[in-house]
């Protein structure tokens, strides 16, 4: 089940943009947003780094993410 | 094995190593897109690989978080992953789960698990590297294709592969929402024949459907 109608239509439209416009009317604005993800994502553990307790907790959400992977493994393709 | 704490202390000491992504940033390059680029061109030298998953649908401009990369390699002999790790090394990755390509294959890449490899200093992207386990991914393997509406040179697991994976087998909103973009881009070049084929296989080989 999609999670809602709004969603649902944003997902619509957004794929229907990407099929009917040419690469380059698309691709810069999710570049934007990918790179920002990867850049938030980096900053937030680069700062939590720097601290004993931090250290601590990025290794209890790696172990999560490792636990995740653990439990789909048997899935093989997944993402 | 998984999830041992300690494989990660020598990785939590980064300091700011964002240059990486800002340079990415100014210029308009996905950080995925350059990431998997600089990987593939090592991994390709070496094994039959494919990129399933998340990745397929975010190629196809679903916008939508990831922060890995899923690869399925061929199953290879030890002698040849540690050639291939070891270029790896040479070109800035790192394994996140050991140094010791030894303990990689043998606790990890054997036992089917995934292990992961980052830019040396960087967490994120990851790639999430796994072995072909049975004959659904040395299907997947064997129809791999180059996709050309994603510009990219790389070969992927077939659209009908992710669509049915997503629709058949993991079923979360988030792979709901991937299939239902994939379906909507591609249209009517979707064979709808070979996705009933797949999740026919998938019922067989992942949910053990014994009809």
């Amino acid at each position: 089940m999609i999670r809602d109608k709004t969603h649902n239509e944003h997902i619509e439209k957004w794929a229907n943009f990407v099929k009917t416009n040419p690469h380059s009317a698309w691709q810069p604005q999710l570049n934007r947003f990918i790179n920002a993800q990867i850049e938030n994502a980096n900053r937030f553990y680069s700062e939590l780094s720097k601290t004993e307790e931090g250290r601590e907790k990025i290794k209890k959400l790696m172990a999560l993410k490792d636990a995740k992977q653990n439990a789909g493994k048997n899935q093989g393709n997944k993402g | 094995m998984l999830g041992s704490l300690d494989i990660y202390a020598d990785k939590i000491n980064i300091e700011q190593k964002y240059s990486y992504v800002m340079e990415r940033l100014v210029h308009e390059i996905s950080v995925l897109a350059e990431f998997i680029d600089g990987f593939v061109r090592i991994i390709e030298k070496h094994v039959k690989y494919i990129i399933v998953s998340g990745f397929v649908a975010i190629a196809h401009g679903r916008t939508r978080g990831t922060e890995d990369i899923d690869i399925i390699i061929e199953k290879m002999k030890k002698e040849d992953f540690i050639k291939m790790h070891d270029e790896l090394i040479k070109n800035n990755f790192e394994c996140m789960q050991s140094s010791n390509p030894e303990e990689i294959y043998g606790s990890y890449l054997e036992d089917n698990a995934s292990i992961r490899y980052i830019k040396k200093d960087v967490f994120f992207p990851q790639m999430e590297v796994k072995f072909a386990k049975d004959a659904l991914d040395k299907y997947q393997l064997k129809t791999r294709k180059k996709l050309p509406m994603t510009k990219l040179d790389v070969y992927f697991s077939s659209i009908e592969m992710n669509i049915a994976f997503k629709e058949e087998l993991l079923k979360s909103d988030k792979d709901l929402e991937d299939a239902k973009h994939l379906r909507i881009v591609y249209g009517k070049d979707i064979d709808e024949t070979e996705i009933n084929e797949i999740k026919k296989m998938i019922r067989r080989l992942r949910l053990n459907d014994k009809r």
